[in-house]
């Protein structure tokens, strides 16, 4: 019996810009149906990485492949959710007409699809209300929302529940473990640790490389920490204040 | 009032501009270009040259002045020239028609009756009545060479001059036409040029800064179905505009005195020889180039303030070289290249022969026009679609 075919598959994956390396080398590889965390400090690389699957950076060097199709591939993009770091909705239109327009470019025109992710995202009573109008967390969930609108096999969320509250935040991550065991393969870049325990894999990056990969427990056990900020400290090498383990201080 | 606050207030202003590059090259550098360019149009201009088309009815003696006309004006010394000589009154007003000249001067069988009868004869002369500046500057000319020409008769026949009244005619509008008929086409074609420019451009910028454009191109949209969706997008609030901007130029509603409220009128009521729509259609031409030529542009924005910094540099040039206040015909010959490579040219000159000379599509240069206008917004539709970055198509 084979195994299945990888959600997601980077070889030797580099971009740069200029004379910075933002993505250095990175080989990974997502299985359908897990939820992946990215996690790594800002400038780490993460929105690179997500960018170059979401088929809007291409990679210098190294190739990489969803669903596995090598990207950027136009017709693939259908198949991707992708939610940017910023919240990235038309102002001037209402919640139900930003969700109606990605809609239309994803090829659906169900209303029902609409009604689902506003449901999900708590946002029904405020169909109406125009996004500038709206609390930067429900922009938030409004830019999710329009990556979710038609039901993506990948799923690329780049810091997804920045400023969206515990509450709201629970059931997000609820809606993902559903999609997950619904096959869809979730990557959520973040810079912060605290949701790790969420995922069922993480990817560790500093300085556009992988530092380490594993469950959360699994990383924990290696860095030997209780805790994973202090385990990322352990994988890039640094001490509790964040110098360089080896060498004195410069 | 701390003083200390409001200097930091100013310096604040002052470090900003340090980096920003573009804004000092506004401040600095455009002004002197947009001058220099105004001093270049008006210094270099070149001068007008009258082609004078003759009709004599008034016999041998006619012919006389026709030839006393022609013989001084040979070579052009004093920017007037008698090209030719025609049968008719209406052939001369075929041939200014088909500008083959400037002004016609047609002398009347009643010239010599008149003469001999001690009155002062008339002469009608005929003008395009497209542009009452030039047809005043022309007919300047003429008054001028007649008084030389009709000094030089009197002296040589032992009389005394005589000056003849003039009657006016126009071949296109009337005679009682103004600047605000002359420059009507012009308005119908720049502003809505400038502001189609400017509400494409910002909304355009808007979207490739807000990160809307990133998250347009992470769907399967093409670039080319991003840029054709702006094209109607917008060409449809550009259309709508055009029309508003039609029937005000043209209309002419009075309105009468209502209790303290005096009579006025809505709309300017200017002539026009031709056809509303062919006009339309031109004016919806140039303003879809506009609209990709605002989303071109602001790639190269990276705010608001950027999109209004491009206004002299694209906008106001178009309007110093694009037939609008000076011929083109009449700009050195470094920019009457340039006028030529700017849409506003085709525009004007075309709106100018529909609603001035009443041409239609017939007209072999008002098609050539709409042909460069056409295929100058397609140019930019190709542009604006280069400039959307994606690595896909």
């Amino acid at each position: 019996m084979t195994a299945p075919a990888p959600a997601v598959q980077a070889v030797g994956l580099h971009k740069t810009f200029g004379s910075v390396q933002a993505v250095d080398g990175i080989d990974l590889t997502l299985a359908a149906g897990r939820i992946y965390g990215l996690l790594g400090p800002n400038g780490s690389g993460k929105t690179t990485f997500i960018r170059m699957l979401a088929g809007l950076a291409r990679p210098t060097a190294g190739t990489a492949r969803v669903l596995g199709t090598l990207v950027p591939n136009r017709s693939l993009l259908a198949r991707i959710g992708y939610m940017p770091q910023a919240e990235a909705v038309y102002p001037e239109l209402s919640v139900q007409e930003n969700l109606a327009f990605f809609a239309r470019l994803e090829g659906r025109t169900d209303r029902a699809a609409v009604d689902l992710v506003l449901d999900l995202v708590d946002l029904a009573d405020r169909r109406e209300t125009p996004a500038m109008h709206l609390s930067g967390g429900m922009r938030r969930r409004l830019s999710l929302a329009c990556a979710l609108i038609h039901e993506p096999a990948v799923l690329l969320l780049d810091e997804p529940t920045v400023g969206v509250d515990p509450a709201l935040r629970a059931q997000f991550w609820a809606h993902f473990r559903r999609l997950a065991a619904g096959g869809t393969t979730i990557l959520v870049a973040s810079h912060v640790m605290d949701e790790a325990d969420r995922c069922d894999e993480l990817v560790f990056v500093r300085s556009g490389r992988v530092l380490a990969r594993g469950t959360a427990t699994e990383i924990r056990q290696r860095a030997g920490t209780a805790d994973l900020e202090a385990a990322f400290l352990h994988h890039a090498g640094l001490d509790a204040e964040g110098r360089p383990l080896a060498g004195p201080l410069r | 009032m701390s003083a200390i606050r409001v200097l930091a207030v100013a310096r604040r202003i002052a470090q900003g501009f340090r980096r920003d590059e573009r804004t000092l090259g506004l401040i600095f550098v455009v002004p002197i270009v947009v001058t220099a360019l105004l001093g270049w149009v008006i210094r270099d201009q070149k001068d007008l040259m009258v082609q004078v088309v003759m009709v004599n009815e008034a016999g041998a003696p006619g012919q006389r002045i026709v030839d006393a006309l022609t013989a001084a004006t040979v070579g052009a010394p004093d920017g007037i020239e008698v090209i030719a000589t025609a049968e008719t009154a209406d052939a001369a007003r075929a041939a200014l028609r088909d500008s083959n000249g400037d002004i016609a001067v047609i002398l009347p069988s009643s010239l010599i009756d008149d003469t001999l009868a001690g009155r002062r004869p008339h002469l009608l002369v005929i003008t395009p009545g497209t542009d009452p500046a030039q047809d005043g500057a022309a007919l300047g000319a003429l008054q001028g060479l007649m008084v030389t020409v009709a000094g030089q008769l009197g002296a040589a026949s032992g009389g005394v001059a005589v000056i003849p009244v003039i009657d006016r005619e126009t071949v296109f509008l009337s005679a009682d036409a103004d600047t605000l008929d002359v420059l009507a086409p012009v308005f119908l074609a720049y502003f809505g040029y400038f502001f189609v420019f400017m509400l494409t451009g910002i909304s355009f910028l808007r979207e490739r800064v807000g990160g809307t454009l990133e998250r347009l191109l992470a769907t399967p949209v093409s670039r080319a179905e991003i840029v054709l969706g702006y094209s109607l997008g917008f060409g449809f609030f550009a259309t709508i505009q055009v029309i508003v901007l039609t029937l005000f130029i043209l209309a002419g509603l009075d309105v009468p005195s209502i209790g303290p409220l005096p009579a006025f009128t809505i709309g300017l009521d200017v002539q026009s020889a031709g056809s509303p729509l062919i006009a339309f259609l031109i004016a919806v031409l140039l303003s879809l180039g506009s609209v990709n030529l605002g989303i071109f542009l602001s790639t190269f924005a990276r705010t608001e303030l950027q999109i209004i910094q491009f206004i002299p540099l694209v906008i106001v040039p178009q309007g110093l070289l694009g037939g609008i206040f000076w011929p083109v015909d009449r700009l050195p010959d470094v920019l009457q290249v340039v006028a030529h490579a700017l849409p506003m040219t085709y525009a004007v000159d075309a709106l100018k022969a529909v609603m001035l000379r009443g041409a239609d599509l017939a007209d072999a240069t008002v098609r050539l026009d709409i042909f460069v206008l056409a295929g100058i917004a397609a140019l930019f539709v190709v542009l604006a679609g280069a400039t959307i970055k994606r690595e896909v198509a």
